[in-house]
């Protein structure tokens, strides 16, 4: 046992141990976040039950079995269940009903013990709204114009996906000319009113100017009134067919297909048909703006906003921390004032993230911002432009918070540079200025890299400051579009850490927004994975070139 | 350079090697010295079996040389010797190969003893008179320039040097002498040019004894004085005197 | 038949100054200058580096310094360059003049300095850059960047670095893919290719395999016919082959400056002496 003891191998059996727990504490997280993520995109089958309930009656349920667990029979029945006394445990079920337009809730409460009656009807529909979430239900008729088209639902079914396919279409079409055409036109417009109001603020105004703007705005005015005059023909082409479906209880519900994102029968399709929706609802997720407060369609504006903000932060990060880190280590005299300079950047990466959001709203968007709006923008006052939190003031706050990373990382870097390289170069005549820039830096590129990856991880997970500064629960539209300057850093943006927050618990249906914050964690996982890799990717291409000389 | 300097490298084996071929090279000049010795003792008693001894002894010497040459040329190569070292090696190789010489020129004397010997029907031995104590000249101006070389004395190395003007005058004297009796005496004139060239022989073994003074000289000194008048090494010794080695 | 033993006809009538005794010697008084030492001092905060060092650099001449570690030949090298300006409280007090002017001097800008006295170090640095950019870093330094000139000038210099025949096909490809003797010939291209007047090597050779380190003496041999060289090495038979001249320093002094010859034969110093046969004083 002593010898074991003096062998070593005791000390390897701890190390590997370690790593181990290490890796299955990763992977756990991961494989958690994947599972209860992922499975929310799988179109579930759609269970129709005859359910006894705590009064006895006979009740018909339509719906997805959503959770299940076991929970003990005697808290049950305290609550007035009546559970046969031989039961010690009980499966309880949470059944999605939906339609919670008509019942108020989007769950129920079931037991396993009181179905009398579980079947999978082929003909049962799913119908996702736009609003009020899912429905489940059985078409029973369509109408076109107020006028019942058929009352079978079998040939309903075949009218169906046509009718639908022309409603999204439509709705596409309302889309577009609401966000870019209308878009533009009232951009303009606001550019043309803070062109006057700045005119008349610098008393510059005349009456030909006035004129001119007027003329402008008539112009488009104008065209405003055609596109909305296009925008109420559509509007009533997409209102013209509805359809009535069947809910549990009997009732009869008619939805117009304006209203509609899509509707399926669940228990009709296949495992590949299955798989192709389960494609089709992650694209949509990712690439769909969300509904219904954040809890349901997609994120993209907040993988957008997530991105860009990232991007903005180290554009603007590693130009300061580089420059920074150069001058301690190269410029400056090694001493006391160095030494605690240091100590002073390494301790503000042990700030808590919030102070930099209050320091980021107190100093960014109001000094600084409010001086930009005063000197910049006179004319758009009482509204702020860059006074208000926004994209670049949030960037920059997550600049200054990971500023420490890539300047320790870029000493640490250029400490490595060989004296030799650096004699090198200045024995030909290259200035310090010269040997920096054309040999030091560009050896230095992988660390900076380095820091740039850290601050990049560090700064994507960041969620608390930016509520300060610029994230909101809903953006508008992005910081990046089509109308002039394209980049809009004053915009409000979204933000995947935040919506996790928002959509996880503050929205009013926690309960069913749960699988979505799951699903959005993953999705921000993958994101920063991403953004890690492609600076990884660069740093790696950038370490083969610079290879150091030890080599 | 001073004979204390040899000991003096961090390689203890370097020391070793250096002592080993001085202490060779002063093991052949004893020997070069006795073959000397015993030749001219062989000739003036007219010794037929020492004048024997000295001719079958003579390959020692070549092998010596052959010996030391080798010793050398491994230091060369393996230690790359400078300045002091170098020229100890120099003055060493140099040094063998005059010695080898002498040792030759005693094997000659040995030789032209035994023909005096052979062709003895007269038992003159006038021709003889001079050459012994000649020969005892040369011998111990030999033993001068080894003794110089052994202590690495510049000074004696200077005046032995300047013993071979002596010898110079005395082999003149020894011609003219054997001059005369060949005048006298026609038919002795075989045996008087034998003896001519012992005494040839005997001079050219001053000079080679010279030479060695001069390696010396170069050895401890670093001042090559080949080829130049006495009174000019004496005042090249004179000023290498001067600045030899200042310890600053 | 009969020689007259004299004195005389052994010298065969010429005396010791007519008498050619070092075959093949330089003697440093009949040298051009290129570099003049003058009451050098130096200091590394409070400790002495450099003690009154005097000196003449010949032109056109290799120059080696040896002496033991820490004797200072590196440091005085590099007051040649003013790589010493590099050392927090370095220190310099006297002369170093090259073509007559003291590079110490306040107006000296030392970058153009540097262009004319070139370095290359113990171990070869080449930057991570391809063969082609080492070479031309100077010259761009300098602000050419017309690509014929460029070419030219990496071409000549590598040809006189003997390194043209086997990097001309590999121009572009990055120059750690060098051996370590190409590597430092490609350093010394780098030198040359700006064209200094003095080539400073700081033991050029001492992390090379022997037959790389021939091949730069070789190259020195070589260049000296064009650049005044000075060469630092720890191993004085290197010293003793490629140089000229040598330089003894111990301690900070310069002990003993003569051309190669003798010192390697005769030095007049006992530390010389005591230190070139591996002795201890």
């Amino acid at each position: 046992m002593k010898n074991w003891f003096k062998s070593g191998a005791p000390w390897i059996w701890i190390n590997a141990s370690a790593v181990s727990i290490n890796l299955l504490a990763v992977f756990g997280l991961l494989a958690l976040i994947a599972v209860r993520g992922l499975g929310y995109f799988w179109p579930g089958d759609v269970a129709v039950l005859e359910y006894k309930t705590k009064q006895g009656q006979v009740q018909k349920l339509i719906g997805e079995f959503w959770e299940t667990e076991q929970v003990k029979a005697e808290v049950l029945r305290s609550n007035g269940f009546d559970i046969p006394n031989d039961m010690l445990q009980v499966t309880r079920h949470v059944l999605k009903v939906g339609n919670r337009d008509a019942y108020g809730a989007d769950f129920q409460v079931i037991l396993q013990a009181n179905i009398l009656k579980q079947e999978y009807p082929k003909d049962v529909l799913v119908v996702v709204r736009r609003e009020w979430g899912n429905l489940y239900g059985y078409l029973q008729t369509i109408s076109q114009a107020g006028q019942t088209v058929t009352t079978r639902p079998q040939q309903a079914w075949q009218e169906f996906a046509p009718r639908m396919r022309r409603a999204i279409d439509l709705y596409d079409a309302i889309k577009q000319i609401e966000k870019k055409q209308l878009g533009t036109i009232n951009a303009k417009l606001e550019k043309i009113r803070l062109q006057s109001r700045r005119d008349e603020l610098e008393q510059r105004m005349t009456a030909d100017k006035q004129h001119a703007y007027d003329e402008q705005r008539g112009r488009l005015e104008q065209e405003r009134a055609g596109f909305e005059s296009r925008l109420s023909e559509l509007h009533e082409q997409i209102n013209r067919d509805s359809f009535s479906v069947t809910i549990q209880d009997g009732r009869s519900l008619t939805i117009p297909f304006s209203k509609v994102v899509k509707a399926y029968r669940p228990n009709e399709l296949g495992v590949l048909d299955k798989l192709g929706m389960y494609l089709a609802n992650v694209w949509e997720f990712i690439s769909d703006d969300p509904r219904e407060a954040n809890t349901e369609g997609g994120v993209f504006p907040a993988i957008f906003g997530t991105v860009m903000m990232v991007l903005i932060m180290a554009i603007l990060v590693t130009p300061l921390g580089v420059i920074a880190a150069v001058y301690l280590r190269e410029y400056a005299k090694q001493g006391a004032l160095t030494r605690t300079i240091r100590i002073a950047v390494n301790n503000l990466a042990g700030v808590p993230s919030i102070v930099y959001g209050v320091f980021g709203l107190g100093f960014f968007v109001y000094i600084v911002g409010g001086n930009i709006d005063r000197w910049l923008f006179p004319e758009a006052a009482p509204a702020p432009v860059f006074g208000t939190p926004g994209i670049l003031w949030s960037s920059l706050t997550l600049a200054i918070l990971t500023l420490p990373v890539v300047i320790v990382a870029t000493e640490e870097g250029l400490s490595r540079i060989p004296r030799s390289i650096r004699e090198g170069s200045l024995a030909l005549g290259a200035t310090k200025f010269e040997t920096l820039w054309r040999t030091v830096i560009p050896m230095a590129s992988p660390a900076i890299m380095t820091g740039l990856i850290l601050a990049v991880a560090r700064a994507a997970g960041e969620v608390a400051p930016l509520m300060l500064v610029g994230v909101v629960k809903l953006a508008p539209s992005l910081p990046l579009d089509t109308t002039a300057p394209f980049l809009h850093l004053d915009r409000k943006f979204m933000h995947l850490g935040f919506h996790i927050y928002d959509v996880g618990f503050q929205s009013p249906n926690v309960e069913a927004a749960r699988p979505l914050v799951y699903a959005t964690s993953l999705l921000l996982v993958v994101v920063i994975l991403f953004l890690n890799l492609a600076a990884i990717r660069i740093r790696n291409h950038l370490r083969e070139k610079y290879r150091a000389l030890e080599g | 350079m001073k004979k204390a300097d040899i000991g003096h490298h961090i390689s203890q084996k370097y020391n070793q090697e250096l002592e080993d071929v001085r202490n060779k090279v002063l093991h052949m000049g004893g020997l070069v010295e006795q073959q000397l010795a015993d030749a001219v003792l062989a000739l003036t008693t007219m010794d037929g079996a020492l004048a024997e001894v000295v001719i079958t002894n003579d390959y020692k010497i070549n092998r010596l040389e052959v010996e030391i040459d080798d010793e050398c040329i491994h230091i060369l190569a393996r230690r790359q010797p400078a300045a002091g070292d170098l020229r100890l090696l120099m003055a060493i190789i140099k040094t063998i190969t005059d010695l080898e010489r002498i040792g030759d020129e005693a094997e000659r004397v040995g030789r032209m003893a035994l023909r005096f010997i052979e062709g003895e029907t007269t038992k003159d031995t006038k021709p003889l008179l001079g050459i012994g104590y000649f020969g005892d000249h040369v011998r111990r101006s030999l033993h001068a320039a080894l003794d110089a070389f052994a202590r690495m004395d510049v000074y004696a190395a200077t005046q032995t040097a300047k013993e071979d003007i002596k010898i110079d005058q005395e082999y003149e004297g020894i011609l003219r002498q054997l001059m005369t009796y060949m005048m006298e005496d026609p038919r002795s004139i075989p045996r008087v040019i034998g003896v001519m060239w012992s005494a040839r022989a005997l001079e050219r073994i001053g000079d080679r004894a010279r030479n060695i003074c001069e390696y010396v000289i170069y050895l401890v000194g670093g001042k090559d004085v080949r080829h130049i008048s006495l009174e000019q090494v004496e005042a090249e010794v004179r000023a290498s005197h001067r600045d030899e080695k200042k310890p600053s | 038949m009969t020689t007259i033993a004299t004195d005389t006809p052994r010298t065969h009538g010429m005396d010791i100054n007519s008498l050619q005794r070092d075959f093949g010697a330089t003697r440093l008084e009949q040298e051009k200058i290129a570099l003049q030492v003058e009451n050098l001092n130096l200091f590394y905060a409070k400790t002495q580096a450099l003690y009154n060092v005097n000196m003449v650099i010949p032109r056109h001449r290799v120059t080696a310094f040896i002496g033991p570690s820490g004797c200072g030949k590196s440091t005085l090298l590099r007051c040649f360059n003013r790589m010493n300006d590099l050392v927090d409280g370095c220190r310099i007090d006297g002369m170093i003049k090259l073509g007559g002017e003291d590079i110490y001097h306040k107006r000296v800008n030392v970058a153009a300095l540097r262009s004319r006295v070139g370095m290359v170090f113990q171990k070869p640095n080449p930057f991570p850059k391809s063969i082609y950019e080492n070479v031309a870093y100077g010259l761009r330094t300098q602000g050419v960047n017309d690509r014929r000139r460029l070419d030219e000038a990496v071409e000549k210099a590598l040809r006189s670095a003997a390194l043209w025949d086997e990097a001309k096909d590999r121009l572009h490809e990055n120059a750690l893919g060098l051996s370590g003797g190409q590597q430092q010939r490609l350093v010394i291209a780098r030198a040359v290719a700006i064209e200094p007047e003095v080539l400073l090597l700081d033991e050029p050779a001492s992390a090379l395999d022997p037959i790389s380190t021939l091949k730069i003496e070789e190259l020195i041999y070589e260049l000296k016919e064009n650049y005044t060289l000075i060469i630092v090495t720890h191993n004085m038979q290197q010293a003793a082959r490629v140089s000229d001249y040598t330089a003894f320093m111990y301690l900070g002094k310069l002990i003993e400056f003569a051309d190669t010859n003798t010192l390697f034969t005769n030095p007049a110093m006992k530390q010389t002496e005591d230190y070139i046969t591996g002795r201890y004083g």
